[in-house]
């Protein structure tokens, strides 16, 4: 048992953290080694253990499509029937060997990933290339299995109110580009842009040399290069002129504005403000992140409702969830409150929340608390760069959009120096500024953003 | 799909088929489909679970054109008239439009059975 003293002797010295250096900034194996083969970006990982992961980022997410629907037709279509083999020896293939393939996109990423034994390595990098270089984009294809998966993929994503009203305030935030929904919803008549051929336009230029990174960790970082070097010097090097090629990006701007969408699926208040964009670019504003921990919501742990503000703030709402997060993009950043549960219940803790982030503005928060958030940031940073479900797509993310790897000692570095008065004033901007507000479900009880006191 | 036949036999002995061909012409002519409208490919029986998905697969263009071509010759037989010789099927009008896609399935069909069959060695 710990005995209370040395309880008390260990809290002040947990408190000041940023004494001791960052322990990780020296560790070489979070560091990604950056090379280009045959003209395609690689960022490579040393990590000594039996498995490896070999992931391709293009920049061809919703952001970058030419018409609803091509992301998810794009992601739906990798691993599908290529010019030398069928779906279905793909699949038997891949069983046989025991590895694993997904696909996936976000708003600006379409992410291939492969996972396997590591001596399978060239199999899985043929693999790769030969689905973005040769793929067949038969018509039968799209008719029978992706426009289906599409299907499910849009009544998956459209049955959880918090989907919509993200959805609907990335809209309402960005207008066209990041606000292009990610999964075209049910009612939007996305099927008449939709063809085979249009697809394969679109990926030819997708999965072009300069569009394109691949991140790998793994053992075998030195083969890497060499694999890649052979499979993928096929690849096409883009520029198609045809009106299906990936968008150009015009830098987002942020709008704001309110929006009620009645729904039965339950309900959901989403409030956004312009937030933190990805580390490297010139908008990275570390005190949103830092922000973004302080209101919190969800406790990182068990049979306690946590410092953060929001938590403390809407205890007494039972099966009330609230959360804070701020979506980075390449460009620019959105910063989330979302709260779901029931209608009365929503409605009444928005203000809640408003009155919190006034709190944060006024600078009535200890010091203490915006410590345990500093800390907090900085292990949601590191953790998500570490972690490769997520480290993997924002490392290629950070390649193919031109900038800089993500460097963990400087985002480290970059949290802690965040100051109590940057806090204070990052909470100030979004309460003068254009807020966001979307409400979804029964709008009936749910608050307009002038009851909360937000300026839409 | 197909009753055995000696098409590839023929068509790999090039002295065989320029001699085979005016008379395999003159054959398909007297089988009189095209004076119906038809095209050889309508002529597949289509109770078949393959042949139904390779219907499945046709073009909207030319799955109307097929329904639109079987209607006519089913008018036909039933009026027991021919098509005026304008509106009969020309010759280089007849072009396989669905056999193509029944071999593709049946490809499918093989590799899936190939694959469901497949002994490993190590």
């Amino acid at each position: 048992m710990l005995s209370r003293s040395s309880l008390s002797r260990n809290a002040p010295r947990a408190l000041s953290a940023g004494r001791r250096a960052m322990a990780s900034s020296a560790n070489p194996s979070f560091q990604y080694d950056v090379t280009e083969t045959a003209g395609v970006k690689v960022a490579n990982r040393e990590v000594t253990g039996p498995t490896g992961t070999l992931a391709l980022v293009a920049k061809a997410g919703s952001r970058y499509q030419p018409f609803p629907g091509f992301a998810d037709a794009l992601e739906k279509f990798a691993f599908k029937t290529t010019l030398k083999r069928s779906a279905l020896r793909i699949t038997r293939e891949v069983e046989l060997y025991g590895g694993e393939i997904t696909s996936t996109h976000s708003r600006e990423n379409v992410v291939l990933r492969t996972k396997f034994i590591a001596d399978q390595l060239p199999y899985f990098t043929e693999l790769l290339a030969e689905t973005t270089s040769q793929p067949r984009f038969a018509d039968h294809e799209l008719n029978e299995v992706v426009k289906d998966l599409l299907k499910y993929q849009q009544q998956a994503a459209f049955a959880r109110p918090e989907n919509v009203a993200l959805d609907a305030a990335h809209g309402v935030a960005f207008h066209r580009g990041l606000g292009t929904s990610i999964t075209p919803s049910t009612n939007t008549p996305y099927e008449k842009y939709m063809s085979a051929d249009a697809i394969a336009e679109y990926a030819k230029d997708a999965y072009s040399k300069s569009n394109i990174a691949l991140v790998s960790v793994g053992p075998n970082a030195a083969d890497v290069n060499k694999w890649v070097g052979q499979f993928f010097k096929d690849l096409p090097t883009g520029s198609s002129s045809s009106q299906f090629k990936v968008q150009p990006s015009a830098a987002s701007k942020y709008y704001g504005g309110e929006q009620r969408i009645a729904s039965k699926v339950g309900n959901a208040v989403v409030m956004a403000f312009p937030g933190s964009s990805a580390f490297g670019s010139p908008g990275f504003k570390p005190e949103a992140t830092v922000l973004a921990a302080l209101l919190g919501g969800e406790s990182t742990i068990k049979w306690t409702p946590g410092f953060s503000l929001l938590s403390q703030a809407t205890q007494e709402f039972r099966g009330l969830n609230v959360s804070t997060q701020n979506f980075a993009y390449s460009d620019a950043g959105l910063f989330t409150v979302t709260l779901t549960g029931r209608a009365e219940q929503v409605g009444a803790a928005s203000k809640n929340v408003v009155d919190a982030l006034k709190k944060a503005a006024a600078g009535e928060v200890s010091s203490e608390d915006i410590k345990k958030a500093t800390a907090l940031a900085k292990f949601r940073a590191l953790e998500s760069v570490q972690t490769l479900e997520t480290g993997l797509e924002a490392t290629g993310s950070g390649l193919v959009h031109g900038a800089k790897a993500y460097q963990i000692g400087e985002i480290a570095q970059a949290i802690e120096n965040v100051s109590e008065q940057q806090v204070k004033d990052v909470a100030k901007s979004f309460l003068s500024g254009k807020a966001t507000l979307v409400s979804v479900g029964d709008v009936f009880q749910l608050p307009y953003a002038e009851d909360l006191g937000l300026t839409v | 799909m197909s009753a055995p036949s000696l098409t590839n036999y023929i068509v790999k002995r090039p002295w065989l088929k320029r001699w085979m061909t005016p008379i395999a012409q003159w054959y398909t002519d007297a089988a009189g489909y095209r004076r119906l409208g038809l095209k050889f490919d309508d002529l597949i029986p289509e109770e078949s679970e393959t042949v139904q998905k390779a219907i499945k697969r046709l073009s909207s263009k030319e799955a109307y054109d097929r329904v639109f071509r079987i209607r006519r010759a089913v008018q036909c037989s039933i009026s027991h008239t021919l098509l005026p010789p304008h509106e009969q099927t020309k010759p280089e009008e007849d072009v396989e439009y669905l056999s193509p896609i029944i071999r593709e399935i049946e490809k499918e069909a093989k590799e899936r059975e190939d694959l469901d069959n497949l002994v490993i060695r190590k």
